[in-house]
């Protein structure tokens, strides 16, 4: 696996780096140095999203010893957006005329999946989901099946970046919470609208498990736009599927944002799940489409080392004991799109 | 001409974001492509597009721009051989 996200994810002892936090309703990438993976003069040309992608694509391949990939599989919100606006901007400097290509290419949704097969001189399956607060899951879904009609490995990513322009027009339609908030405060700030965020988060996703693998995706469930009382009785389906009870569930990593709006999906939850332990996550990388990959990334973390970045939950009273057995996350985007991850030890 | 030069390598600096590289790091004479600067089909396009957002000259002809494009000094006569006298 390999994180780049607002926190210090990319490199070093995930246990020991400590929380980043932010009072401006934007959490940013803590962005590594890209010369140490991509040649300088590919560099040169590359967007943020890209290098971003990129570089935790060739960090996850190292991480993982599996060599080239057998399927590329990524999934995004909005793809370059600096390469969008760029585009979108020239045309309406130059008429329409004189447009250079570079942000054309890289605006496209697909093109960190090429750049990485490139780079690996990899020519198998390549796809791109673009859907929403799905984009991510319908990577891993997809995953799943290509492992399933026997690719050996997947390299399984998501990513998505928050540009200012972008932000501003989200807040003007109620996304953000009007009032700047810390993110260490998030979730004592019931109002509406979140806090913003951005990452790229790869995976490499094997049939069987290997020397690096950090744990089992075993349970995946998409509930879309469903009514209040949905949430519970897809919880109680996805887990009558699984074939457990809900005392089987270790730990629950939600996706609770501080949006009023939203909130009564929790508040649901909370019914069905009792007295499991739950911990929120967007603090540490905010509100955006793929923000279900740092879930899961964060849920492989805890499951292998079998401990908690406790200095990243300064709000936390008490934390669970050690003995995460099955890691459940339930995150869903501005309410439509709703997802439940099951990652078992 | 002289002056010419020094503001064309300064534009295709900025344009193809070569970090590293200052104006006079340029040889006037020595290819952009394969060897030189090391530039590839892509800045090629975006070096087109420079010429047409600075200089407003359009090159429509690929073969054209292939010789055009070999040099700072073949861009500069070139741009030069379009404008008016």
């Amino acid at each position: 696996m390999a994180a780049i996200t607002p926190q210090h994810s990319f490199e070093g002892d995930l246990f020991a780096q400590p929380l980043r936090s932010n009072t401006g309703n934007l959490l940013q990438v803590t962005e590594p140095d890209y010369k140490a993976f991509i040649p300088p003069n590919s560099l040169r040309r590359m967007s943020r999203l890209l290098k971003m992608g990129l570089t935790a694509a060739q960090q996850c391949l190292r991480d993982s010893s599996l060599g080239v990939p057998g399927a590329i599989i990524t999934g995004t919100g909005k793809g370059s957006l600096q390469d969008t606006e760029r585009f979108l901007k020239d045309i309406r400097q130059y008429g329409e005329k004189a447009l250079n290509p570079t942000p054309f290419i890289q605006s496209t949704y697909n093109a960190v999946n090429g750049m990485i097969a490139v780079a690996q001189q990899c020519t198998t399956y390549n796809n791109t989901f673009v859907h929403r607060g799905f984009s991510f899951e319908h990577a891993l879904l997809d995953s799943i099946l290509q492992l399933q009609e026997g690719a050996p490995h997947t390299l399984t990513g998501a990513l998505d970046e928050m540009s200012e322009e972008h932000f501003y027009i989200k807040s003007r339609i109620g996304y953000w919470k009007k009032e700047p908030v810390d993110n260490v405060q998030l979730y004592n700030t019931l109002s509406p609208g979140t806090i913003a965020g951005e990452g790229a988060v790869f995976f490499s996703l094997s049939a069987t498990p290997t020397a690096h693998t950090y744990a089992h995706i075993t349970g995946l469930k998409l509930l879309y736009k469903p009514a209040v009382a949905g949430i519970s009785a897809g919880l109680s389906a996805f887990l009558q599927e699984q074939q457990l009870a809900v005392e089987d569930i270790s730990l629950v990593i939600t996706g609770r944002n501080g949006d009023s709006n939203f909130e009564h999906f929790y508040t649901e939850l909370d019914k069905v799940l009792g007295t499991v332990p739950q911990l929120p996550f967007k603090h540490l990388c905010g509100e955006y489409e793929t923000s279900g990959a740092f879930a899961v990334w964060l849920a492989a973390h805890i499951m292998k080392a079998q401990q908690l970045p406790q200095q990243w939950f300064p709000m936390q009273a008490d934390f669970p004991a050690a003995g995460f057995q099955r890691i459940l996350i339930y995150n869903h985007f501005f309410g439509e799109q709703h997802t439940f991850v099951l990652l078992e030890r | 001409m002289e002056a010419l030069k020094q503001t064309l390598k300064q534009q295709i600096i900025e344009a193809l974001n070569l970090q590293d590289t200052k104006p006079e790091d340029i040889d006037d004479k020595a290819p952009l492509f394969g060897e030189g600067l090391g530039l590839d089909s892509i800045d090629s396009l975006e070096l087109m597009v420079l010429l047409e957002r600075h200089y407003q000259i359009k090159v429509e002809d690929p073969r054209e721009g292939r010789k055009i494009l070999q040099s700072v000094q073949s861009m500069a006569e070139f741009i030069q051989s379009k404008q008016p006298a």
